[in-house]
């Protein structure tokens, strides 16, 4: 769900990184505090797995575009903040290294999937793993999925009403939100689903995986 | 001791780093179409003798959002009476240009370099970075190694397992890699 450079006002992107800067903070605290030199390896390779799940993406006409990403994974195994910090290092590199999102639009992708994605994950996980591990895990895949979604929706939605010309054309993102939430978050509530399973996959392979190398 | 060329291309990286952040900055402060298009061009010249395959690249990156949007608002705009010319116009220079401004700064700055004034940001970019760099290396191999056994276009069948082959194989090496960096990365102190 990745906002291309150019759709949001310098306005939107500035709050956006006024907001974040002090989250990327917090979230490099709490990264040094809670990693250590065998959970580090495992975190690069789940961010390189939501790499590659983000590569494989189609553009919507409500201004994003539709992927899967790993978020509820990243989540679930590793808790909201290192997976905030996670994914914006994903979404930096894919910016800066091979032009795909923005580096205006960063601060909102990383604070919509990354923040939002991943805390709505974790929560969704946390209330309905005592009830049905399995459910919890797809759950947790779809709010990483649906949240986020509907997060850029709104931001993408605003952009006329924020940034207008003189005749009140818009300067940047054309649509409005009547148009942008549902292109954008009707194809990811379905993705959801998909999203949920890798999730619920995603986290038994990590369990297999981790007691075959003796973790 | 720090070599005079290392320090020189770090400078450049910095440099780079600062004019592509004001770069971005500023073409989303313009909004006259002639000014964009006289970014665009600037950016075009200024890329160098690689300034034909950035373009190409660039336009890779930008058109699938730009046709689905230009044409989605197209039609709204053609049944509301809304305008479109200046708004379709403005909206594509500026997305154009800011993904040509992105291609050939990731060409042009190494951003490992640009950062290292921060070990933080290092260590950080040089775990994730890697590790894209040989999902994408492996990704490219193990999809040649099935064009190359498959005598036609290889069915669903035959692609999951290979997929399902793939993806172990990259979760083993994506750990191996990782455990010899994070190994490396204590070694040096930055894991205390």
């Amino acid at each position: 769900m990745h906002v291309p450079d150019g759709f949001l006002s310098p306005a939107t992107y500035m709050t956006a990184y006024g907001l974040a800067v002090p989250l990327w903070w917090v979230g490099v605290r709490r990264l040094r505090h809670e990693l250590d030199a065998e959970t580090l390896p495992w975190l690069a390779a789940v961010s390189a797995l939501c790499f590659v799940l983000m590569q494989w993406s189609i553009p919507l006409p409500g201004g994003s575009s539709v992927h899967l990403s790993g978020i509820g994974l990243l989540a679930v195994l590793f808790g909201p903040w290192v997976s905030f910090l996670a994914v914006s290092l994903v979404l930096a590199v894919q910016s800066l290294v091979l032009g795909v999102g923005g580096v205006t639009t960063l601060a909102v992708n990383a604070l919509a999937m990354g923040l939002i994605g991943s805390w709505m994950a974790f929560g969704g996980w946390r209330l309905l793993r005592r009830v049905h591990e399995p459910t919890a895990l797809v759950f947790a895949g779809w709010l990483a999925t649906v949240a986020p979604a509907a997060v850029v929706g709104v931001t993408l939605g605003v952009q006329p009403l924020v940034a207008q010309g003189e005749e009140g054309e818009p300067l940047f993102f054309p649509f409005d939100w009547e148009v942008t939430l549902p292109a954008v978050v009707v194809p990811h509530a379905l993705l959801g689903v998909v999203e949920g399973v890798v999730t619920w996959w995603g986290r038994s392979a990590w369990v297999r995986l981790r007691v075959r190398h003796g973790e | 001791m720090e070599s005079r060329g290392w320090s020189r291309r770090r400078l450049g990286d910095r440099l780079g780093l600062v004019v592509y952040g004001g770069g971005v900055v500023g073409v989303t402060l313009v909004h006259d179409p002639v000014w964009l298009t006289a970014a665009g061009v600037g950016v075009w010249l200024g890329a160098g003798k690689e300034r034909g395959r950035l373009l190409r690249r660039a336009l890779r990156l930008a058109l699938p959002w730009l046709v689905v949007v230009s044409v989605g608002y197209g039609m709204v705009a053609f049944w509301s009476g809304l305008p479109v010319g200046e708004v379709l116009l403005r909206l594509n220079l500026r997305v154009g240009v800011l993904v040509l401004l992105t291609v050939v700064f990731a060409t042009r700055v190494s951003l490992l370099r640009a950062v290292d004034f921060s070990p933080t940001l290092v260590w950080l970019f040089t775990m994730v970075m890697s590790q894209m760099v040989l999902w994408q290396r492996l990704y490219e191999e193990f999809r040649l190694a099935l064009v190359s056994r498959s005598p036609g276009e290889p069915d669903l069948r035959t692609v999951l397992q290979a997929s399902a082959n793939a993806i172990a194989w990259f979760a083993d090496q994506a750990l191996a890699t990782a455990r010899n960096q994070a190994q490396a990365l204590r070694a040096r102190g930055l894991l205390e």
